[in-house]
């Protein structure tokens, strides 16, 4: 199978993350950012922030807010913004944004950087592995309506006396039993970052969360695993005229 | 077959459940749980990685000049599928020449993402072979220019899709001025009558160059 399929890839983003049963303390958060200074130069801090909103029971009162958690993290990215990774204390995201370079290059960044992870914070315990790829597949307009069901084969199925419709979103979970995991997929029309164009996004989370391999070789099949699964579901939710999109 | 109605530039559609607080009290608490959980659906859509700047009062000047560095670069790459390397890194190149600190003057602005993102669409519309020479404006609006000779064409890229330009041509070695401000929609259409590929293709600049 050709690596790079398309003349222009409608990825936008490519992420892989590793999740950590338990937390890494600040000392060895700071070293594992400092480590990757050299390969990804700029740095910011990044907060998770995880705010409860409390909804009064009486109309005329306001609504109170409350940060539960406020997690501290380092975001690294390369000069041009397109290379990340994102150090958190129970996870290591590393993702990639377009123009996407192909899955061997990303797939051997990665082996990159998580032996340089390792390296500085030893061994942990993994308790997630995920895969998220987002799709916009930009469809150039040429009328008043976007037959996107020319170009996609996912998408929400209404009687035919509704008529056309403004806008859509729809989310599926499905098994992913070749590895005991799971895949979600959510699709919906955006709004489009270019004229006379309507773009739909095609975002696929494809994760495994028990009985994850903890060496790297185990690691690395998964991950493949993960990214073959990836390519058949993509190319089963798109048709022949989105192909011709990506390669014109 | 369904199909989507394309929206007007006025009217995007927000997809969203929730309840507005004053109709709260009017439903049950299992209605505005399912509506709490279809808008997380949407929330969802929101990237991973996704670079969400604060809009702190006490940032300094140079993390200002990042921020607004790395939201204009990250915003290029949502559209590079569209874009050669060649011109994203010329591009880059005076993105990061014109946030220079050394260079910064104090209370100009740096550069607005709208505005940024007015110029991406304007771009990958009209596909110049003729890049412009970039500028900023005080306020932090993107301005491309082209010249040729004497001729001169500029356009500010306004917040929210809008277009101001400006352009003289010489006629009989005396100027001709126009000027014009649509949305970035209309902004072929604009500049048709005043023949844009003189300052856009290399092959308008040769057509004024040969002799007639």
């Amino acid at each position: 199978m050709a690596e790079q399929p398309y003349k222009r890839p409608p990825i936008t983003e490519a992420v892989i993350a590793i999740g950590f049963g338990a937390a890494m303390e600040p000392g060895d958060l700071n070293r594992a950012d400092s480590s990757f200074a050299k390969l990804y130069p700029q740095h910011q801090d990044a907060r998770n922030l995880n705010l409860e909103f409390i909804m009064p029971d009486r109309p005329n009162l306001a609504p109170g807010t409350k940060i539960r958690h406020d997690v501290p993290g380092h975001r690294r990215s390369s000069d041009d913004q397109t290379q990340i990774v994102i150090v958190w204390p129970t996870s290591f995201v590393f993702s990639q944004l377009a123009p996407y370079p192909g899955w061997d290059d990303f797939f051997g960044r990665f082996v990159r950087d998580w032996a340089l992870w390792k390296k500085v914070v030893g061994y942990r315990s993994i308790s997630r592995v995920g895969v998220r790829y987002i799709n916009r597949i930009d469809i150039p307009i040429t009328g008043n309506l976007t037959h996107y069901e020319e170009f996609l084969n996912i998408y929400p199925r209404l009687p035919e006396e509704l008529g056309s419709i403004f806008a859509y979103a729809i989310q599926t979970q499905l098994p992913f039993p070749e590895i005991e995991g799971r895949i979600t997929i959510n699709s919906s029309s955006i709004p489009s970052p270019l004229l006379e164009h309507a773009s739909f996004m095609f975002d696929q989370d494809l994760y495994k969360e028990n009985n994850i391999p903890q060496n790297d070789d185990g690691l690395y099949n998964l991950l493949n695993q993960i990214h073959v699964k990836k390519n058949a579901v993509f190319e089963a939710c798109i048709t022949d005229r989105a192909r011709e999109l990506f390669n014109t | 077959m369904t199909g989507i109605i394309i929206q007007s530039r006025r009217s995007p559609i927000a997809l969203r459940a929730g309840i507005a607080p004053e109709l709260e009290p009017a439903f049950s608490s299992e209605t505005k749980r399912l509506a709490s959980q279809v808008d997380a659906l949407f929330r969802h859509q929101r990237s991973p990685t996704s670079l969400e700047q604060e809009l702190l009062p006490g940032k300094t000047i140079s993390e200002r000049l990042f921020d607004a560095l790395a939201s204009a670069k990250v915003l290029t790459a949502s559209v590079a599928m569209h874009l050669d390397r060649a011109r994203r890194d010329k591009l880059f190149q005076q993105l990061d020449s014109l946030h220079d600190l050394a260079e910064w003057e104090e209370g100009d602005e740096p550069l607005q993402q709208s505005s940024f993102g007015t110029f991406l669409k304007a771009m990958l519309t009209v596909h110049p072979q003729r890049q412009p020479g970039l500028g900023l404006s005080h306020a932090g609006h993107l301005i491309g220019a082209w010249t040729i000779d004497r001729d001169h064409l500029t356009i500010e890229f306004l917040p929210n899709d809008w277009v101001r330009w400006v352009l003289t041509r010489y006629k009989d070695n005396e100027p001709r001025r126009f000027a014009g401000q649509t949305p970035v929609s209309e902004l072929t259409e604009g500049l048709a009558p005043h023949r844009p590929e003189h300052w856009f293709s290399y092959e308008g600049r040769q057509r004024q160059e040969s002799p007639r």
